[in-house]
């Protein structure tokens, strides 16, 4: 009697475990996974090679440490003392060509933002906080971040934004001016690159939906 | 090449240049095997044999397809039995002293490469062996190179992926960035990508989304939310598959070996997410198109009759590099990482942003989160 | 050594036996080789073009093919209806009927097979799935499942009416002993293959349309309804055109399990109607497809409502053992039944689980030309294999064939 109840013991434990062990080393969920196996890359993938052809400067902001790519060296006309060697009012009024003349200011309004709300008439070579405060053109992301706040968070770590190269460490970010037009950040509409042409037939839709 | 294969080898004269004529070992009957070439000379019935199989890819190049096989409807009944023939004319030709080196060496690879195992169970030396076959039979036929490579996943590496819904605008860069580092048919226009086009206010209503709009985008009052294959953790076209031609490799990407696919298509119609395509017809690519670097898993030509899918562009993230779609998003609304570094921004975005995934209640474990601003 | 002898001369006799007929006969045999000529060619041009040239796309990605597979599946199944009765319940009424209805297994199982071949991307690597050569995802994979057990059925269905014939050819009693065990094998067998044929798309997540309890169950009432069906049909013809006797009260008893197994269907058939329409959510999108259409797309219309009135008008009308027992209107709700039943596991189980798709897109699906004439080919090499076999075995059970012991007679 107590034999054969041992037997049925020992067959329902192996059904049980057949069932449960389906694989092993299994997690029960994805992120049981990513926190079981948790463990900062040290690997061979890297993304120097990806990045050697950028200028590149590593700041940290907060608990993140990344790179941004260098700024200066991109702006056409800087350093912008070579021609801003008056103070702005006073080259305003001067007669002849305008500089600038493609910038159309489309961010915000006018009651909030003009241009030397981040522009120093003064200290053209720098940017300007709101609180008067010199702000390196390679950091301008301070700068936006003066009033973006959420998004800066987001940037920092890493929700916001496009990465210069690949996934693999280091991590080397575009800053805001990368994508955004500083005088016009928003996106404009536009149309799709593509349309594909053989889901519509496949739906037999028209193209006028 | 390596000694102990896991497939059905033939030595062929390329290594030991010549061999006792008897032993063609060609599987059949030497009666038969000689009863060809009274009819025809090794070369023609060579010829005949890559005809029946072949065709005109040898002529044509580009996106002709290494080893598919296209011929003529009246010899139809030839495409039945082409590997069998082509193991033939393999035999045939390189038993013979006439035929080219080049024919032979085709001969041979086609021999190899129709009889290969299952690349899940190859070791290295066998994964190297079929890619420099595939890299060498392209050059045979086209003239041109393309360099194929088999990374393996790398430990500590698990991809993952995160999809920004407030920030998508619908311009669909990451569609055709996706057609054309992937290397899909542009016959048939096959996407691995699908965004959808939702209404503001009325939640994932999927069946009113559009996912082939033309006009001008981000639409007013409408949201944008893109699809593709998700990698699930726990992939049900993984379970289903009746040769195991589709797997998860150890860095979570789900994977297809395109030769070993027998075209049943179960694992279509176990995938939940619409991730997965089949290749109806031959897929072609205009040879000024093709992207030669390529995976053995991933963007390397397809033949038709097989699966396919977004492999999140196992030639590029296995050599640390972002897939394509992410590259080509203008807004950074596709972030892409290593999930098991907590140094990663994907990992960043996991712990900080309210993420979730579709029809989580399926129990598939996708890898693929969304999330919003 | 006179095994093989007997053997060979049995392959020779009913070589000679299918060969010769009447004139009736040798044009059913003809214009079967037609369509699958036919067949042939559409199958070669699919190979060429690729399965393109079929009505199928990434959204509904099985069609015809997957559909005929399923039912004839449940055809195969049902030839144990008659095995169970005959070699278990020593019910000798369906004696005559049982070799019949193996051989229509057998037909049925080769057609099954057919099909699959026909809707694979690549047959040519096919090997790929023979266990030890490829590699074989059991048990994992439903499919592998599905391939072992249709298989190993194919293996009981030939060897026990052979075992059965070649000891009647030779003028001997087939021995209990060793085709009874056979014979209950098969039986569950039977229900396996049909259930595991469920399984296929009832363990699919993915499909809320199939991914319900009671796909299995509803598998085994349609396949027991519509497989004796066939059956009655095939002995009502065997019974006009050979001298081999079937007695109206073998065709009366399966009438009776046909009606049984008809009128579970319907219940179930309710049962999932009051599901899906009662308390609908977005799961039963694909039902309102299929019994309705969605978003002005009803391409399934036609087909179900034939299907559904019937069914409905077939069952009825065997419920009633006076229509029942009168043979021709037995015959004519057989056929009803049976086309009710093939649409309804056709275009009425796996092309609505693909509609809507997994994210409610509606592509419809219409079978090509080129895939109704493989279909048609494929039927035409079932009926084909069937008109052989059943040939044979007639001609032994009727003792036209005999061995004749050659030695014997010479010494």
């Amino acid at each position: 009697m107590k034999n054969k109840n041992l037997t049925y013991y020992f067959l329902i434990l192996l059904a049980v475990s057949f069932f449960s062990c389906k694989k092993e080393g299994e997690y029960h969920s994805i992120t049981d996974k990513i926190e079981a196996e948790s463990k900062p890359y040290h690997g061979k993938l890297t993304s120097d090679e990806l990045l050697a052809g950028s200028e590149l400067m590593e700041i940290t902001e907060g608990k993140h440490t990344f790179l941004i790519l260098e700024r200066k060296g991109q702006i056409k006309s800087f350093a912008c003392i070579e021609c801003h060697s008056k103070p702005v009012t006073q080259m305003k009024s001067l007669d002849g060509q305008k500089a600038h003349w493609d910038i159309k200011m489309n961010h915000a309004n006018s009651e909030i933002i003009n241009c030397a709300t981040c522009h120093n008439g003064k200290d053209m070579n720098n940017l300007n906080s709101l609180t008067g405060k010199n702000i390196d053109f390679n950091l301008s992301y301070k700068l936006c971040a003066q009033c973006h706040s959420s998004q800066f968070e987001d940037w920092k770590g890493g929700a916001h934004g496009k990465k210069v190269a690949g996934w693999a460490p280091p991590r080397a970010s575009m800053t805001c001016v990368n994508c955004h037009n500083p005088h016009s950040p928003g996106y404009e509409t536009r149309w799709p690159v593509q349309f594909n042409t053989q889901k519509g037939i496949e739906r037999k839709e028209g193209l006028d939906h | 090449m390596s000694e102990n294969k896991k497939w059905h080898s033939l030595d062929l004269g390329l290594n030991k240049k010549k061999e006792a004529s008897g032993a063609c070992g060609c599987g059949k009957s030497q009666g038969s095997c000689n009863s060809q070439e009274e009819e025809l000379s090794a070369d023609e019935f060579y010829e005949a044999a890559i005809n029946a199989s072949i065709g005109d890819e040898r002529q044509r190049d580009g996106f002709e397809q290494v080893f598919d096989v296209k011929m003529d409807r009246r010899t139809a009944f030839k495409k039945l039995t082409a590997s069998l023939l082509i193991g033939a004319g393999a035999v045939s030709t390189s038993c013979s002293v006439v035929a080219g080196d080049d024919t032979k060496e085709k001969a041979q690879i086609d021999w190899e490469e129709q009889f290969k195992g299952n690349y899940k169970l190859m070791n290295d030396e066998e994964k190297q062996g079929t890619i420099n076959r595939l890299m060498r039979s392209y050059e045979l036929r086209t003239g041109k190179n393309i360099s194929m490579t088999a990374e393996n996943a790398e430990e500590d590496v698990l991809f993952g992926y995160a999809f920004n819904i407030s920030k998508c605008q619908g311009y669909m860069d990451c569609v055709s960035a996706c057609v054309e580092e992937n290397n899909q048919d542009r016959n048939s226009q096959m996407q691995y990508i699908r965004i959808h086009e939702m209404k503001d206010g009325e939640g994932f209503k999927f069946d009113k989304a559009d996912d082939n709009y033309y006009h001008e985008v981000p639409a007013e009052g409408h949201f944008y939310l893109g699809t593709q294959c998700f990698h699930c953790d726990n992939p049900p076209c993984v379970e289903v598959c009746p040769v195991q031609a589709t797997w998860k490799e150890e860095d979570g990407l789900v994977v297809i070996d395109y030769d070993w696919c027998i075209g049943c298509r179960y694992c279509m119609a176990a995938c939940p997410y619409d991730g997965r395509r089949f290749n109806w017809s031959k897929p072609e690519v205009p040879a000024n198109e093709i992207n030669k670097n390529q995976h053995y898993l991933g963007n390397r030509m397809r033949k038709k009759g097989v699966m396919e899918k977004c492999t999140f562009c196992v030639q590029r993230s296995r050599k640390g590099k972002n897939p394509a779609c992410v590259d080509a998003c203008p807004t950074g609304a596709r972030i892409f990482g290593n999930l098991l570094d907590p140094n990663s921004t994907i990992r960043w975005v996991l712990e900080n942003k309210k993420v979730f995934r579709l029809k989580e209640d399926l129990g598939t474990e996708p890898k693929f989160w969304y999330f919003m601003d | 050594m006179s095994q093989f002898k007997v053997l060979k001369s049995l392959v020779i006799d009913s070589l000679d036996t299918i060969t010769k007929g009447s004139i009736k006969y040798h044009i059913w045999m003809g214009g079967l080789t037609l369509v699958m000529l036919i067949g042939m060619y559409c199958y070669f041009i699919q190979l060429d073009e690729g399965l393109s040239v079929t009505g199928m796309s990434d959204s509904v990605s099985w069609g015809l093919y997957i559909s005929n597979f399923t039912f004839l599946v449940g055809v195969a199944a049902a030839a144990v209806m008659l095995v169970m009765p005959t070699y278990i319940l020593k019910d000798i009424d369906f004696k005559q009927a049982v070799l019949i209805g193996e051989g229509l297994a057998v037909a049925a199982l080769i057609m099954c097979l057919a099909f699959v071949v026909a809707d694979m991307g690549g047959p040519s690597v096919l090997w790929h799935m023979i266990p030890g050569i490829g590699v074989f995802n059991f048990p994992n994979s439903m499919l592998t499942w599905d391939v072992i057990v249709l298989n190993v059925y194919l293996f009981i269905n030939i060897s026990i009416p052979f075992y059965i014939l070649f000891r009647h050819y030779q003028g001997k009693e087939a021995m209990k002993k060793v085709y009874v065990p056979g014979a209950i094998l098969s039986v569950f067998w039977a229900v396996a293959i049909h259930l595991v044929t469920a399984f296929l798309y009832q363990g699919l997540q993915a499909r809320p349309f199939w991914n319900n309890a009671l796909l299995g169950p509803r598998f085994l009432a349609s396949a027991f309804a519509a497989g004796p069906a066939l059956i009655i049909l095939v002995l009502a013809v065997i019974r006009s055109f050979t001298a081999f006797r079937i007695e109206d009260r073998t065709i009366k008893k399966i009438a009776l399990i046909v009606t049984v197994a008809a009128q579970i269907n319907l219940i179930m058939l309710v049962s999932e109607l009051f599901k899906e329409f009662y308390a609908p959510t977005h799961h039963s999108e694909s039902a309102y497809y299929l019994f309705f259409g969605l978003h002005g797309k009803n391409a399934l219309l036609p087909w179900i409502w034939t299907a559904i009135p019937l069914n409905v008008l077939a069952t009825i009308m065997l419920t009633f053992g006076k229509l029942r027992n009168n043979l021709k209107v037995l015959y004519f709700c057989c056929f009803i039944l049976f086309v009710a039943i093939w649409i309804e596991k056709g275009f009425g189980l796996i092309v609505p689980g693909f509609i809507p798709g997994p994210y409610g897109k509606i592509v419809e699906y219409l079978p090509t030309g080129i895939e109704i004439g493989v279909t048609l080919g494929i039927w035409a090499l079932g009926a084909f294999v069937f008109t052989i076999l059943a040939k044979t075995a007639i001609g032994i059970e009727l003792g036209e064939l005999r061995y004749k012991d050659k030695n014997s007679s010479a010494s």
